[in-house]
């Protein structure tokens, strides 16, 4: 299992740009796909998508971003790619509504964005089981409801 | 090579990272005794290992585990949560992450730090900002109905433990059904069943995290 300890740099630096490009092009980078919620996480094992073992463990200081590069050598790269954040859209008509999604989705502890008229959830789970808890709040038809899809840009 | 050196304690020397794992749970669901069931199981697979525990307003955890016997004392810091466990595992983990680093510096060679929260709710969760890796410890007396109600802490923890599988007959619970109910709403991540009394399931949660965290 190869032992990752640092971040050595971004796909976007100069010294990289170029050379992972070149890389990329005889297949010899390996990517380390991750979800969005999993970028604070510094102590994992993981597969790449070159199907080599991992064992991640970064400094408290350090985080993982989009386009961290793990590994760099002559014939082979490993670089972090985040899979898209899904954002479900909350649409609401009337302050008072808003006032009372807004103390929920509080209490809830969900991640959000703000926009004029909605609040936008960063799902980590299936859309359904949100839905399920503006359900359970008697929220679910007083709000319009924009199902994510994959990808999607954040609202 | 000149002897052996002091390990001074200042900031820029060469400190050792240790893993951090999160137990969090309900009151009472047997949190504390978790740990010290896991203790011996780590010492002897020759773990370096600390605790931080949290309580609300005592030092009575940390005071139980200081004086088991089972560990050094000094590896035991307490951090008082105040009102809402919650808060300093998952808002503002900065008092444990201090305690973290407090151990870190004090015994170089430090490989894991466990972190038992305060009794909580079920929809309690670690930061990944303190912790590296948590489990979540619900209990059978709870209710075989637990899983079902998919609180966050029980859906998103890295290792789900169901403890006191002795009380199972006792309470009327249908333990195979609450297994399968919690893969099921895991979707199929790990649980594992215990009795932390008597040292039942505590080595597959060893297992668990040392391999998880330690990679070994
Ligand atoms: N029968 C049985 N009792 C257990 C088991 N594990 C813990 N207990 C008992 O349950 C009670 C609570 O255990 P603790 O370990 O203090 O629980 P905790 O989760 O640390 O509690 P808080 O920190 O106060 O939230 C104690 O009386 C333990 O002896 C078990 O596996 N079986
Ligand atoms: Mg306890």
């Amino acid at each position: 299992m190869l032992q990752i300890d640092r971040i050595v740099g971004s796909r976007l630096d100069e010294g990289y740009s170029e050379r992972l490009h070149d890389l990329e092009h005889h297949g010899a980078v390996e990517w380390l796909m991750l979800a969005a919620a999993e970028l604070a996480r510094r102590r994992f094992r993981a597969v790449t998508s070159g199907g080599t073992e991992i064992a991640v463990a970064l400094p408290r200081d350090e985080t993982l971003f989009d386009g961290a590069v793990l590994l760099f050598e002559q014939h082979r790269a490993i670089v972090v790619r985040v899979d898209a954040e899904r954002w479900l859209r909350l649409g609401v008509r009337d302050m008072a509504v808003a006032l009372e999604l807004g103390y929920h989705v509080g209490n809830l502890h969900w991640r959000v964005r703000f926009e004029a008229t909605a609040i936008c959830v960063a799902l980590e789970g299936p859309a359904e089981a949100y839905l399920a808890r503006l359900a359970a709040l008697g929220l679910d038809d007083r709000i319009e409801v924009a199902a994510p899809e994959a990808g999607s840009a954040p609202c | 090579m000149n002897g052996p050196m002091a390990m001074p304690l200042d900031e820029t020397f060469p400190r050792s990272i240790a893993a951090r794992v999160g137990i969090g749970g309900p009151v009472g669901s047997g949190k504390t005794a978790l740990i010290e069931a896991l203790i011996p199981v780590l010492q002897a697979r020759g773990v370096d290992l600390a605790v931080v525990t949290n309580d609300l307003v005592t030092r009575e955890d940390a005071e139980r585990l200081r004086r088991s016997g089972l560990i050094d004392p000094l590896r035991v810091l307490a951090v008082e949560a105040g009102a809402c466990p919650h808060t300093v595992i998952r808002e503002d983990p900065t008092l444990n992450m201090a305690a973290g680093d407090d151990l870190e510096l004090r015994f170089p060679g430090l490989e894991l730090i466990l972190f038992e929260s305060g009794g909580d709710n079920l929809a309690s969760t670690f930061s990944l900002d303190l912790v590296d890796w948590w489990i979540f410890v619900i209990d059978v007396a709870g209710g075989d109905d637990i899983p079902r109600k998919k609180g966050p802490g029980v859906l998103r923890c890295d290792l789900l433990v169901i403890n006191k599988q002795d009380l199972a007959p006792h309470v009327g619970v249908n333990l195979v059904q609450m297994e399968a109910d919690a893969l099921k709403v895991r979707s199929n991540r790990p649980v594992v069943i215990t009795d932390s009394r008597r040292s039942a399931g505590i080595d597959a949660v060893a297992d668990r995290i040392v391999r998880a965290v330690l990679f070994r």
